[in-house]
């Protein structure tokens, strides 16, 4: 038997990392979400707050977090990237402030149909790593008589970053194999041996198995509940391991 | 209000720079995201392009001719445009189109389309934060600096390094709350140069609407449009007069004679 080659030992590493990583995932980044468009609508009093994330073939906007009026026809809406205010957010990286867009009929019109809410006013930020755009950040109606309203489109800038950072958190840990070896790599002396060999390993890293994600989350849910629960719990995934290991004995253990 | 700045007393007043012009026969090119031609406000263009990333052919690739506006944003920027130099021949050149991949570069070779047609004056109400371009666009202003074409620059809204606003071969520009067209302000802190009415100004929009927006991205056009009215009355004013002119007739300018 002969040992493992570095190289595979990277790739294992990397592979467990991505598999175990939605058990030590820290909680919460949708209600981190759900709690800066909270915040953020409360603080400028506006009547409404949503966040638009781009997909990743960057031809759809999906709001998947609002709050305030309108926020139940909001949630879940997609639409072209490549349209509207918020595509212009989008595209050029720009944020926008609009005090009254009721004079574009076709807005109006479009934005009714979708949500059942018409605003006046709105203000638009892009939600950016760097130089690319995650999502957008939209206010409808804000209190604009506030002292220091001038400044609001810097303010909800503020919000962007927050968001942009909670999605960032959140998406290291959907791919923690190959963040963690790419972090390996880089703290390794560039163009050296092991610099290489960490970043081939990161590469051909998979990316996280939907199912065995789930169950790691399932893991972690129970790890934070009681001992019985645990307990219960073990017994009842041994009990079905051994099931299905009855029902397919070909399959590996 | 922005703190008094002393400038030579040459004579250059507000009547001397614009009074009687038009923009005509100056060309101005909005680099943007298209014109809507058909909006009254817009009044006609000249000619246009659009610009996009070809992923198979790994370059910019330019399509002449009519064009759609996706969002409004250019119309905008046109209309103001038009209403300070309703005489000038506008060209539309759009960079922004449904895709992201490969915006900066064809943001860049949107400005060398517009300087190699012969625009004397470039609207940007767009810029980048990407480091990456910072070498490129820095080259592109020089390029457009030295072949007499004036390139105006919206500042980002967010307090960020962004280009090609930040360098000195261009007029940058941000929102004041003046509604006074005409009413400028030059800043003694730069790199913000230029203060113009982008508060609560109605534009031109998609479908022949209008709408009432705030943003550095609106000043910037206002300033673009007096520099056409001013180079069609004053043609020979290279870009750096073009900048002593913009300071001499804003409102907090304090003319200083030489004793």
């Amino acid at each position: 038997m002969t040992e493992p080659s570095a190289q595979d030992l990277l790739e294992d590493l990397g592979r467990l990392a991505t598999d175990l990583a939605p058990a030590v995932r820290p909680v919460g980044a949708q209600r981190l979400l759900a709690s800066i468009t909270e915040s953020a609508r409360q603080l400028f009093g506006a009547r409404a707050c949503s966040l638009a994330l781009l997909t990743d073939d960057e031809r759809e906007l999906v709001y998947t977090t609002a709050s305030g009026d309108g926020a139940d026809g909001v949630t879940g809406l997609r639409l072209p990237a490549g349209q509207g205010i918020a595509g212009w957010v989008v595209v050029s990286g720009e944020s926008v402030a609009i005090s009254d867009v009721s004079a574009d009929p076709r807005f109006a019109r479009s934005v009714a149909e979708d949500t059942g809410y018409v605003p006046r006013a709105m203000l638009a930020v892009p939600v950016l790593v760097g130089d690319q755009v995650l999502g957008v950040l939209t206010l409808l109606d804000r209190d604009d008589a506030r002292p220091g309203a001038e400044h609001d489109l810097a303010l909800l800038s503020v919000f962007a970053e927050q968001t942009a950072l909670t999605l960032q958190t959140d998406s290291a840990f959907e791919r923690l194999g190959r963040v963690l070896l790419q972090a390996l790599g880089s703290a390794a002396e560039g163009g050296s041996t092991l610099a290489e060999a960490v970043e081939r390993a990161a590469t051909s890293v998979p990316l996280a198995d939907a199912d065995l994600a789930e169950l790691a989350t399932v893991f972690a849910q129970l790890q934070r509940q009681g001992p019985a629960e645990r307990r219960l719990a073990v017994r009842l995934v041994r009990e079905v391991a051994d099931y299905s290991g009855r029902r397919s004995p070909r399959l590996p253990r | 209000m922005l703190p008094p700045v002393p400038v030579p007393d040459l004579g250059m007043s507000r009547s001397w720079a614009f009074d009687g012009a038009s923009g005509h026969g100056v060309d101005v090119a909005v680099v943007d995201s298209g014109i809507d031609t058909a909006h009254p406000a817009v009044g006609g263009l000249s000619d246009g392009v659009a610009l996009h990333w070809d992923s198979e052919l790994q370059d910019v690739v330019a399509v002449e001719g009519p064009h759609d506006d996706l969002f409004g944003h250019g119309t905008a920027c046109a209309g103001i445009i038009r209403r300070a130099a309703p005489d000038c021949r506008l060209h539309s050149v759009r960079v922004l189109g449904e895709r992201l991949t490969g915006k900066g570069v064809v943001f860049a070779e949107g400005v060398r389309w517009a300087v190699r047609s012969g625009c004397r004056v470039v609207n940007l109400s767009l810029s980048t934060r990407n480091e990456d371009l910072h070498s490129l666009l820095h080259d592109v202003a020089d390029e457009a600096y030295f072949a007499g074409v004036v390139l105006v620059c919206a500042i980002n809204n967010v307090r960020a390094a962004s280009y090609p606003s930040q360098y000195a071969a261009v007029v940058s520009v941000a929102a004041n709350d003046a509604t006074d067209p005409y009413a400028l302000d030059c800043n003694p802190s730069p790199p913000v140069e230029f203060g113009a009415p982008g508060i609560d100004v109605e534009v031109p929009w998609l479908g022949g609407s209008s709408i009432v927006t705030t943003g550095n991205s609106f000043a910037a056009p206002h300033v673009a449009g007096l520099v056409a009215r001013m180079l069609s009355k004053h043609p020979s004013l290279s870009p750096v007069e073009v900048k002593a002119v913009l300071r001499a007739v804003s409102r907090n300018a304090v003319p200083v004679s030489g004793r």
